[in-house]
Order: structure tokens, then sequence, then C-alpha cells
């Protein structure tokens, strides 16, 4: 029915676009491995260097433990706040369903950069200039918790309600038959959520770039002021551990939830 | 029969006769639950957005970020001076040629992966999903170690004594990385869509004798076109408003509204300018889009339900 | 004693109908069938027994207390879903014990109530197992088990044999029947299958449109349908309109198209009356045209248009005399061929005389 030539066709196509994709990933990953200041090939040999002068280094250290700081509180933040928001929209909205979800996915769809700004300015007009490590927190805590609100709303739709029935029908009340039976099966959604958050965060540029200030450099911020002039592979051990830590999260994302829940278009 | 005392539920049950009431409010407390999102949404969201667009009504000062002077002075000096326009028709072709690249791209990625057998979609999902989780600072740098004077394509080139290519501090290197970037977007809009779609779909079209370019043309495009417009919408609402790659990538020859409007509000500290140019920026980016979405919608028959809000 | 009492409930969702004036009566230890086509509102009657749904007018008593507005939780009463809805993260044995523990039951006895009622069910041995480790049998029996183990002072079933094959719904029929009778226990059964509510039910209740068409034994549902509906809902019929001519003794004579027919009908019939007669196919009989008729029997003169084989029967399509075609099943040894003159017998009772449309 297919012709095989289509299918090679076809496989080529993709397997170059998935080169593509990962190469600068990989790219990265072997600069922070390579022994030379600059990636040449063939490599010049495997070396632990970098890491050492990563670790080394008073700037990167202090700003990976900022970044980490960071992004515990926002996500601890907006897991609680998503979670919530996300049970009483897909359970109780009714008529403003749809509005509600559109405005709670917003802090996604307009620009981060210009989310910073107004948020900039926004703390100096209500006399917050100097809320400083707040802000980023609140800052963070608004690009983290779509991701938590949309994830866990995609497992609470597929969540089939006549198991609440049936724990009812049993003599469970309500909050009872939320915590034995629905929390249990939706934890995976929300333990996803948090996990994504935790990387938005831990990734995120344009709302650190505004709101941080002096002694507060999140790890990106670090990276962007320290590429701008130099391209020593330190930066690379930086990259290498996002990537690590970006792998955790699809590993899980897909144990827990499965992936598909990430289709962003359609349905 | 079975322990007496225990059978029944332990709560007394509802007397007979007891006044009965429709409708009980007995569940108002659950209304909680939204609270915290709506406040933290409208404090730190909605009101910085308005606050934002009263700012850029306000007049600039050199000893204050702003004075608190109604004008229109930010706006009018920006729709006049011809430097403005030139920015944001670089940042607007900037946003048309990465979507499109990237929809070239996307497009046949999301196929495969909607299409591909259950246990290698995983694999696939984890392939596309990954690069969008390392973060963009991360991927650009992966990018200027690719693409700089010294770098690895360049050495390749060298060494093939041939002429080295200017990848970088250009318009080609920004749009390599930006399409990288925003290709994981698309894909995932895409896919979304074309896995709705039945395969035996397909398969009917091509018993109806019609070959594989004209399957995809007729049946598969058609149903697909939902997720090719919110894929593209979102890549080019993305791409138009990115900072990082076109600041590292573009070094300082390639100018876009987000890095002006971060200048001006950051180094000249001219708030109400700075304002201004995001307001701007925002409501010509609002025509395109909905300009956009018409036009497929139109050309396609059948608007995704874009104004269902009921 | 009646052990659940339906009054005069009535559920709109919005302007919407879904139930109107619904009166049903459980005696104690009754199985009744709630049948209807989908959308007929039997499943929302359901659930408003169950507590799922709030009645917009009427009351809702289950063993003699009134628990119209009683939360789900207060009504003690067992359910099967139809999707069985059996707790994915936990075992057979701990959905068993849910019911248990919410009220309050001792561990020991909890154990010892789950393994007897596993026992009874035939699944003694599969408590560690998770509902998607089962076959689709065990599950319902394990949803059945669920729902029985607390003792419950009614049990809801909501059409619990949709989701098996054919062949295992045949079995799961007789096997809730036995264990319904084993318990003792009230019981109102959900479905659309008309099979399944005769062979099951001790009284069948029909809804259609949200209104109670008929409530009562499985035979005179089947044999004496009050409306041309459920005559048409239940098993296959021929519906022939006439007049009553003559009643007496039981019976009436009806003046149909087809000549006079003499048939039974519900004493209430008047003369000059517009009824519909409904003759069930295997009721009648094709014999020789020239064979000479039983007494009291009618006789239709026609011709066989079309014969079908349905294995255990042979079905028949009989244009008789008048302009009317009628279906006849029967043995499929019957000899009769398409085109064939034949005649259609029938004694008055296996006629049904029911109120016409405009009466």
């Amino acid at each position: 029915m297919i012709r095989p030539w289509e299918r090679w066709w076809m496989a080529a196509a993709v397997a170059v676009l998935y080169a593509f994709l990962l190469a600068p990933i990989v790219i990265v990953v072997l600069a922070a491995l390579n022994s030379g200041t600059y990636l040449r090939f063939p490599p010049e040999g495997l070396s632990l260097r970098w890491f050492v002068a990563f670790a080394q280094s008073r700037s990167f250290t202090t700003s990976l433990r900022f970044s980490l700081k960071l992004a515990t509180l926002a996500t601890a933040a907006s897991t609680v706040v998503g979670t919530m928001a996300s049970l009483w929209i897909v359970r109780f909205s009714g008529r403003w369903r749809n509005a509600l979800r559109v405005l709670f996915v917003a802090p996604l769809a307009v620009p981060g950069i210009l989310t910073g700004i107004a948020l900039l300015i926004f703390f100096y007009a209500v006399g917050w200039g100097n809320t400083g490590f707040l802000g980023l927190v609140i800052g963070h805590t608004l690009i983290c918790t779509p991701y938590v609100f949309l994830i866990t709303s995609a497992v609470l739709l597929r969540f089939d309600r006549t198991l609440e029935e049936a724990a009812r029908n049993l003599g469970a009340g309500a909050l009872r038959t939320f915590w034995r039976i629905t929390l249990p099966l939706i934890k995976g959604g929300i333990i996803s959520g948090a996990v994504f958050a935790f990387v938005a965060s831990y990734d995120e540029f344009n709302i650190s770039l505004l709101l941080s200030g002096v002694g507060m450099t999140p790890l990106p911020i670090q990276l962007f002021d320290y590429l701008r002039f130099s391209f020593d592979p330190t930066a690379a051990v930086a990259g290498t551990i996002s990537i690590g830590l970006a792998f955790v999260v699809v590993l899980v994302t897909q144990k827990l939830v499965g992936l598909d829940a990430l289709y962003l278009g359609g349905g | 029969m079975g322990a007496p005392g225990r059978d029944v539920l332990g709560v007394e049950l509802v007397q007979a006769g007891a006044p009965r009431e429709r409708r009980l409010p007995r569940h108002a407390g659950r209304h909680v639950l939204i609270v915290p999102a709506l406040a933290v949404l409208v404090v730190f969201f909605v009101l910085p957005y308005l606050n934002l667009t009263l700012i850029s009504l306000m007049t600039p000062s050199h000893r204050a970020p702003y004075v608190r002077v109604l004008t229109l002075g930010n706006y009018t000096t920006l729709l006049r001076d011809p430097f403005t326009w030139q920015v944001i028709w670089h940042t607007l072709w900037i946003g048309v040629v990465t979507t499109a690249v990237c929809l070239v791209i996307s497009y046949p990625l999301a196929y495969h992966l909607a299409r591909a057998p259950r246990r290698l979609r995983g694999l696939f999902m984890i392939l596309v999903i990954s690069p969008l989780l390392v973060g963009v600072l991360i991927r650009t740098y992966g990018w200027m170690i690719l693409l700089q004077d010294t770098g690895l394509i360049n050495q390749t080139l060298r060494a093939l004594h041939l002429p080295a290519a200017p990848l970088m501090y250009n318009n080609t290197g920004v749009l390599i990385g930006l399409v990288h970037v925003f290709v994981p977007f698309m894909v995932l809009s895409i896919a979304g869509t074309i896995q709705t779609i039945d395969p035996e779909l397909e398969f009917a079209a091509r018993s109806l004798g019609a070959g594989a370019w004209r399957t995809f043309r007729r049946v598969v495009l058609p149903l697909s076109l939902p997720g090719v417009l919110a894929g593209t919408v979102l890549v080019f609402v993305l791409t138009i408003s990115s900072y990082v790659i076109p600041s590292l990538l573009g070094g300082f020859t390639v100018l876009t509204v987000p890095l002006l409007v971060v200048r001006t509000v950051t180094e000249l500290f001219n708030w109400p300018g700075g304002s201004a140019f995001a307001i701007l920026f925002f409501v010509i980016t609002l025509v395109v889009v909905g300009l956009y979405v018409r036009a497929m919608g139109r050309g396609a028959g059948q608007l995704p339900d874009q104004g269902d809000d009921r | 004693m009646a052990q659940i009492v339906l009054d005069h409930l009535t559920k709109r969702f919005g302007e919407t109908p879904a139930v109107i004036d619904l009166s049903l009566e459980l005696a104690s230890g009754e199985l009744v069938a709630l049948l209807g086509p989908s959308g007929c509102g039997k499943t929302t009657t359901l659930r408003m027994v169950a507590g799922f749904e709030t009645p917009t007018a009427g009351r809702v008593l289950l063993a003699d207390r009134d628990l119209t507005d009683a939360p789900p939780e207060r009504r003690n009463c067992g359910m099967v879903f139809q999707n069985y809805a059996l707790f994915p993260h936990l075992t057979v044995e701990q959905n068993v014990a849910f019911g248990l523990e919410m009220r309050a039951v001792e561990r020991a006895e909890i154990r010892r109530r789950v393994a007897d009622i596993l026992g009874k069910v035939g699944l003694a041995g599969l408590g560690g197992r998770y509902p998607r480790q089962l076959s689709g049998g065990q599950q319902q029996r394990t949803a059945l088990a669920r729902a029985l183990v607390v003792n419950p002072s009614v049990l809801l079933l909501d059409e619990p044999l949709a989701n098996l094959d054919a062949k295992l719904r045949e079995e799961m029929r007789f096997y809730i029947r036995s264990l319904q009778r084993e318990f003792h226990i009230t019981t109102l059964y959900v479905t659309h299958d008309q099979a399944e509510a005769l062979v099951l039910a001790d009284r069948v209740a029909i809804l259609m449109g949200g209104v109670l068409q008929q409530y009562g034994r499985p035979e005179d549902v089947y044999h004496r349908p009050r409306s041309a509906a459920v005559a048409g809902f239940i098993g296959l019929t021929n519906l022939i309109p006439g007049r009553v001519r003559t009643r007496a003794a039981g019976r009436v004579v009806v003046d149909t198209v087809l000549g006079l027919v003499t048939a039974a009908g519900d004493p209430a019939l008047r003369e000059g009356a517009e009824v519909l007669l409904s003759v069930r196919p295997e009721q009648l009989d094709l014999v020789r045209p020239g064979a000479a008729p039983q007494d009291g029997a009618n006789v239709l003169r026609g011709t066989v248009r079309e014969r079908t084989f349905l294995g255990s029967l042979a079905d028949f399509r009989v244009d008789v005399d008048g302009g009317v075609v009628l279906r006849v099943q029967g043995r499929p040894s019957a000899m009769e061929r398409a085109g064939d003159a034949v005649a259609v017998a029938f004694d008055a009772e296996a006629a049904w005389a029911l109120p016409g449309a405009t009466s």
C-alpha cells in the first residue's frame, strides 16, 4: 500500500531533522567533556577539567545555587496554585471555562520579555521597587503556573468521575473521596507538572533579566553575561547540568502521565 | 447478618420528613480553589500590563523613570521615527521567515511522530521534547560553538579548502537559532491534530486512486490545518518576542523590537518610551496574527473555534 | 413493605425534562428492571436513587426513609456501574474493603467479610490483583462483591452487562439473578436490553421519553402491552388497526381491513373504540390454505413474499388479503417458500387489542 521508497524518503528526512534538533545539545555535552579550549574535530580527548573549573568558579556555583533555590520556591508555589486552579476549572467553572483557560495560559502566550518589563515597572509603581528576591519568585511563579495547570488539567479531563461516584456510593464523603481516590490517581499529573515548572523556572531568562538585582543572578543570566564575551567551555558544564535535568524531567513525565499529554494544538 | 450496629452507616441517616431544599449551596467552599490563582494572575499579570499601558502615556524625565503627566508624545515620536519602522519591519520579517522554515521542517516530523507505532512514539516524543527542556541559552551556546568563525562548521570548511562562511553575528545565525528553538512547538501543535485524523482516511484515499502526494494534499493537510494554524501563530509570536537568540547570535548587527525595548527601559531609563514601544508592537502583532488567522480561516473554509466563548 | 419508593419523581436539566412524574414501588427482595431506549431517563432515575442527581420534584424513599436530599454516602445503597468504576490504584481486596473501611468496621472483621464475599463470587485467590489484571467477567464480579459486601439496603445496577461479550452476558444474567436471590436484596436494574429485562426481572418498568409506560410482570408486559409504543419496543409484533365491533366474556371482535378478528382485550375497551391489534410473529401459524380452521381461531389468506432463515427460526413476510404484510415466525423446517399461497392462523388469545391512536 505505501511504497517502500516513500518510507525510505520519509525516514531519511526525519533522521536529518532529528539530527538538527539534537546537534547543539550534543555539541554542548561534547564541549564540556573536551579537554581543549575549543571544540575541534577530531576531539582532543576527554577530560573533566571544565567541570573542575565550573566547580571552582564562585560566580557559577553561586548562581547555580541561587537558581535551584528560586526554582524550588517557584515550583512549590505554582504547583499548589496551579493544581487548585485546574481542579476548579475542570470541575466547577461552567460557562467561564474557556475564558479562564485562556487567561491562565496567557503568561506563556505573551512575550516573556514584555511581562518582565511590565512587572519591573509595576513593582516600582506600587513602591516595591526593591522587592528583589520576592519579585523574582513571583515572576517565576507566574511563568511556571501554566505548566502545572496544563498538565494537571489534561490528567483531570481524562479522569473517570464514576470512580468518585463509586466512592461516594460506598460511604466516603466528598473530602475523603478526594484524598483516597482522586488525589492518588492524579498524583502523576501533579508531579509531572511540578517537574516541568521546576525546569521552566531553572531555564527562565526573560523575567530574570529584568527583575534580578545585585547579588541575585540566576544561572541563565550568569551564562548570558558570560557568553557575550567568552566561549570558554565552563559554560558548557552549566549546559550539561541543565541537559541532565531536562532528561530527568522527560523520563519522569513519560513514566507518570505519558508525553502525549503535551500535544499543544488540535483536540 | 454481619456485625450488629456496624452495618448501617456510622452516620445517622436523614430522617423522614426533614425539610427538603433544592440546589443546596453546600459546596460553596470549593470556590476557594480558584482564589490563589486568580489573585496571582490579576495582581501580577493583568495589573502590570494595565500599568504598562498607563506608563506609556506618561512623560519621560531625566531625573525619574517618568513624570505623572499624561501625553501621547511617546507614541507620536515613535510613529514619526523611520528607525522604529525599520526595526519593526525587520522583526516581523524574521518572524515570518522563521515560522515558514519551522513549518516546512516540522510537518514531516509531526506526521512521523503522530503515525509512529505506539511503543516508538514515546522515544520520538522524547527527542522532540528534550530540546524544549534544555533552555534557550544552552541551545544557543551549542549553536555558537558550531557557527562561530572558528567553530566546527568553519573548521570543516577550511579543512576542505573551501571559503569560510559567516554564520554568526548576522541574520543567518539568528534564523538558524530561532528555527531550532521553535521547531518543537510547531511539531507538538501539528502532531496533536494529525493524531486525531483516522489513518483509515488515508487508506481510503489511496484505495480511491489518490497517490501519496494527492492523499496528503487533499486529505491530511486540510484536516491538520487547525494544528498548523495554532503552531504557526505560536511560533510567530514567540519568535518576534525572543531576546536571547538575536542578542547572542546576532551580536550587535541584528536589532529587533525586544532588544530595543529592553535597551530603552534598562539602559536609557526611558520607561514611558519603552512601554509605548512595547504596546505599539503588541498591537501590531495582534493585527498581524488576526489578519493571518482570518485569511487561513477563509482559505480553509473552517476556522478552529476561535471565538467560542459563549 | 416497599424497599424503594419513587414518589412523583421529576428531573429537568435546564428546560429539558429527563424524568417526568415517575412513581414506582419495589417490594422487599424484588428485582425490577428499568427498561427503555437510550435517553429515556432510566439512568437519570437510577442516579437520583443513588444520590448523584437531585430531583427537581418528588421524593426518593429507601427502606422507609426519605433520602431525597441525602448525599450519596449516606444512602447505603450498593451500586454497580456500567464501566464497573473499580479503583485502578487499589487491589481487588482493597476495592472490596473500601466501603467497609468507610463504615469504620474493624480490621479483622473487614478481612473476614472480604474473604467471605470474594469466595461467594468466585474470586477467591484473586484478591491481590489489580483491576486491570482481571478479565471483564472478573471485574464485573469484583464490582458486585464491592457493592454487596456492605450489606446495602438496596442494590442498583446500571447496565451491568453492557460491556461483556454476548456469551458471557448470557451467563452473567443467570449469575446475577441467583446472587440477588441469595442475598434477597431489593434490586433496581437499568437496561436497554429487553431480553435481559424479561429473563431477570420480577417486574419490568418501561420508561420512554421520561414517562413510565407500563409496570408489570414480564409476561404481562410482553403479551398485554398497554400501548403501541410498548408493544413495538419489546419484541417483534404485528400491529393491525381496527375498531371494536362487539365484546363479550373478555373477548373483543375487531373490524379490520383483514375482516373480523377475535382477540383478547382490555376489559375497559368499549364498542366502537379504535384499537390496534398486536399479534406476535411466533404466535402466528402458517397452514395450508385448504386446512379447516380450528374452533375459535382466526384465519387469514395470503401469499408468502419473503422467507428468511434465522437459525433457530424461519421468518416469513406474508402478504395477506387487505394489503397488510404480516411477520410470521415458525420452525425452520416449515416448507413454505416465497410465492406460495398460505393461510395464517392464530387463536383469539394470541391477539391483543390495545387502545388505538385516537381513543
